[in-house]
């Protein structure tokens, strides 16, 4: 319910003050992606920092989601889509030949839009990670990893007595929650959330967002929103995206109070989108 | 409240409701002539589905009965055993000519002895109330069991194809006499006989585990040996078209790239599918047997026509099931850095499996049913007529398949067949209910997995 109190107004990101820059985890240089002949991402340059909350916001089409996948790979799998420029993962190169973007997944974990547990049992759906990463030497070990995920994401006391129950039988707020389980589990050291709680209502949003802030203290997230309201809340970095260009990125505070850009000010007081 | 009264429909300018308009009823109509028209189509299709049915049922039961002649049958030792030590092997030297004598000795004392006065003098005449093959079976069980010898043993003989038409209504008098083989006065034996129960008719176990017979012995052909002749095809199928299909399903959906090449494979495979099967059969006869220089007649061959029959009906079907996969699932999978293979073989294969195997089932039983191809590879119904030596023997020991050995009996002048073909259908989709019903339980294990 806290989550609701401040939807009207836009002025506080929620937690703890900033502190002096964390250092930087990914470093995007020149990225332009292209699907075929669309152009969808135009000279990206953005310093993505470590135990940071960076949120991605603008207009639908922007390439939100698009950025967001150059960061893992994912784009791999779709055919059509090319990458170029460079993205640097604490200084490598993420796109270099030698680098097997499954490897690279095990470090940048992902939660997508829709919660897509597999369709097994609880238990299996955190331990898969750990399983084909060769995480744990034995069974009891697992089982650690698997509870502590769970407790991360603050999902233990719902679950801790349907471990064996299908993943698929919970409801949708549990199910983003398990994801967000059994992306932690791999002991990523980002997590990519592409806007987790479009689908939720405002309580599992809350408990989300409270979830994301927690999670700031190990991890680098970057998460992708629709809801000004949310890149408030949950982040202390925002980035602007519209029609493919980054066009304002910096203190979340500074973004939504007082943006230097025309087109981040109508849009962040909604004159586009 | 007092001046508050409710407005009838017609004073506010709408029509009332517990009327319908025009255009309405019209809808109506349209809507429940189609409802007949759908019902009656329903109702026609369900006819003839009954009618196939019991017409199936009333044309092939009679086949899995079988009139039998209880006879008392001497069998001395001095002609069945020469040397006198009951060696099975020197007394095969005894041939049928050597029974029959026996059996016509013992149709003459039976009537005797019942006080059944018979026209025949010869018992070679009366015989011909007995299958040809009543001496063989003699011989047969003789041979098994050598302590018969020197004893009077009861024998049920079959009766002769005409003889057991006649208790089934497919033979009468006025056609008997039309016949060259039997005369009315066989009919008064064989009815005197049936009144004192040694002319039976029951249960015959033989026409499902027997062997084809040839064309003078119908009461003694059975659909055993090509009903195994199936069963070995559908081995090879099984064991080649389903591991073949399914894996190049999976890597033309999930690992194959899109070009040119592997369009024109798509375009191939949906080509094939359409592809006659007799076409198989001519291309099985040049590639497996005239080149590869396998056996004719051989289930092995044959399974390996079924299997490339099969194959299309199987990929089409896996791939499709692998495509409905919900992109969710392998994008949950890759994000957490699963390999391709993983993804494949972990989350997608086993979520498509249930949709696969319906495609698996349908092939199967497609190839169950196939008759043409066989007929081109030599696996026509009358090879059928010897068991297989063993269980790899029955992949290339030359066989027929059920549908072939149906085919060869409709073929056949004596109607006896004509039963018996009837019969055979019977067998066959008792066979195909049971695989299918054994593919259903597999595909439901699969389900309860997940
Ligand atoms: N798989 C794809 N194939 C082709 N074009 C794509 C694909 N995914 C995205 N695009 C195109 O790239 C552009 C950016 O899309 P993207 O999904 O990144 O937008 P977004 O900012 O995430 O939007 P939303 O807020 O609606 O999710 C759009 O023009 C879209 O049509
Ligand atoms: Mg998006």
């Amino acid at each position: 319910m806290d989550a609701m109190a401040h939807t009207d107004q836009i002025s506080m990101p929620g937690s703890a003050p900033l502190t002096e820059a964390n250092e930087v985890k990914i470093a995007a240089r020149g990225v332009d992606v292209f699907y075929g002949k669309n152009h969808a991402i135009k000279n990206v340059d953005v310093d993505i920092e470590d135990k940071t909350v960076t949120a991605f916001i603008g207009p639908s089409g922007c390439g939100k989601s698009t950025f967001l996948r150059c960061l893992n790979r994912m784009n791999d799998t779709i055919d059509i889509a090319r990458v170029e420029g460079d993205i640097l993962l604490d200084g490598e190169d993420i796109y270099d030949k030698r680098v097997d973007p499954v490897q690279l997944r095990a470090r940048v974990g992902m939660v997508f839009q829709k919660p897509n547990p597999f369709p097994k049992s609880i238990y299996d759906n955190v331990a898969y990670g750990p399983r084909i990463h060769g995480l744990t030497r034995n069974k009891a070990e697992l089982d650690d990893i698997v509870e502590a995920s769970l407790r991360r994401a603050a999902l233990w006391d719902e679950a801790k007595d349907r471990l064996k129950e299908s993943g698929t039988g919970m409801s949708g707020g549990q199910q983003q929650r398990l994801c967000i389980a059994r992306a932690v589990a791999t002991q990523p050291e980002v997590l990519l959330m592409d806007e987790p709680c479009s689908a939720l209502d405002p309580i599992a949003t809350a408990q989300i967002e409270e979830l994301i802030d927690e999670l700031r203290q190990n991890f680098c997230v970057v998460i992708v929103t629709h809801s000004m309201q949310q890149a408030a809340r949950v982040s202390q970095k925002t980035a602007f995206f519209h029609l493919g260009e980054m066009v304002e990125y910096g203190d979340t505070e500074k973004i939504f109070n007082s943006p230097e850009d025309k087109r981040t000010e109508s849009y962040i007081t909604g004159r586009i989108g | 409240m007092s001046d508050t009264t409710v407005p009838v429909a017609s004073q506010v300018g709408h029509r009332s409701l517990l009327e319908p308009d025009a255009l309405l009823k019209k809808r109506r109509r349209k809507e429940s002539w189609f409802k007949m028209l759908g019902l009656g189509a329903v109702m026609t299709g369900l006819f003839f589905l009954v009618v196939l049915i019991a017409s199936i049922v009333y044309n092939g039961i009679p086949a899995f009965t079988q009139t039998y002649v209880t006879v008392p049958v001497t069998l001395p030792a001095d002609k069945l055993d020469k040397t006198g030590n009951r060696n099975a092997s020197e007394m095969r030297k005894v041939s049928t000519f050597g029974y029959r004598p026996l059996i016509e000795q013992a149709l003459i004392d039976t009537l005797a002895d019942q006080g059944i006065s018979s026209p025949f003098e010869d018992g070679g005449d009366l015989a011909d109330l007995l299958s040809d093959g009543a001496a063989a079976d003699v011989r047969e069980r003789v041979l098994r069991n050598t302590d018969l010898v020197g004893k009077t043993v009861e024998f049920d003989l079959l009766a002769s194809s005409r003889i057991d038409g006649y208790y089934k209504g497919r033979v009468d008098r006025v056609s008997v006499e039309r016949g060259m083989v039997l005369t009315p006065a066989h009919l008064d034996v064989a009815d005197a006989l049936h009144e004192r129960g040694l002319i039976e008719r029951r249960f015959n176990l033989e026409f499902i585990t027997g062997a084809d017979a040839s064309d003078n012995r119908p009461e003694q052909a059975g659909v055993g040996v090509s009903l195994l002749g199936s069963l070995f095809m559908i081995l090879v199928v099984v064991a080649l078209a389903v591991p073949i299909g399914v894996a190049a399903a999976v890597y033309l959906e999930e690992f194959a790239p899109q070009n040119r090449f592997t369009d024109l494979i798509e375009v191939n495979i949906s080509n094939l599918a359409a592809v006659p099967s007799i076409v198989f059969g001519i291309l099985g006869l040049a590639a497996f047997i005239q080149f590869a220089n396998l056996p004719q007649s051989a289930p092995l061959v044959g399974g390996l026509v079924l299997t490339l029959m099969s194959l299309p009906q199987i990929i089409i079907p896996a791939r499709a099931a692998l495509k409905a996969v919900p992109p969710s699932i392998r994008q949950a999978a890759l994000g957490i850095g699963a390999s391709r293979n993983q993804m494949v073989f972990q989350h997608v294969l086993p979520l498509a499996m249930p949709g696969i195997l319906t495609g698996v089932i349908i092939s199967l039983a497609q190839a169950l049913g196939e008759t043409a191809p066989l007929l081109l590879i030599g696996m026509v119904g009358y090879i059928a007529s010897n068991y297989p030596e063993g269980f790899l023997d029955g992949f290339v020991s030359p066989n027929s398949a059920l549908p072939a050995q149906i085919y060869e009996w409709s073929k056949r002048a004596d109607p006896a067949f004509y039963e018996r073909a009837w019969g055979g259908i019977i067998v066959l989709l008792v066979f195909m209910l049971a695989v299918n019903i054994l593919a259903v339980v597999l595909r439901r294990r699969f389900e309860r997995r997940w």
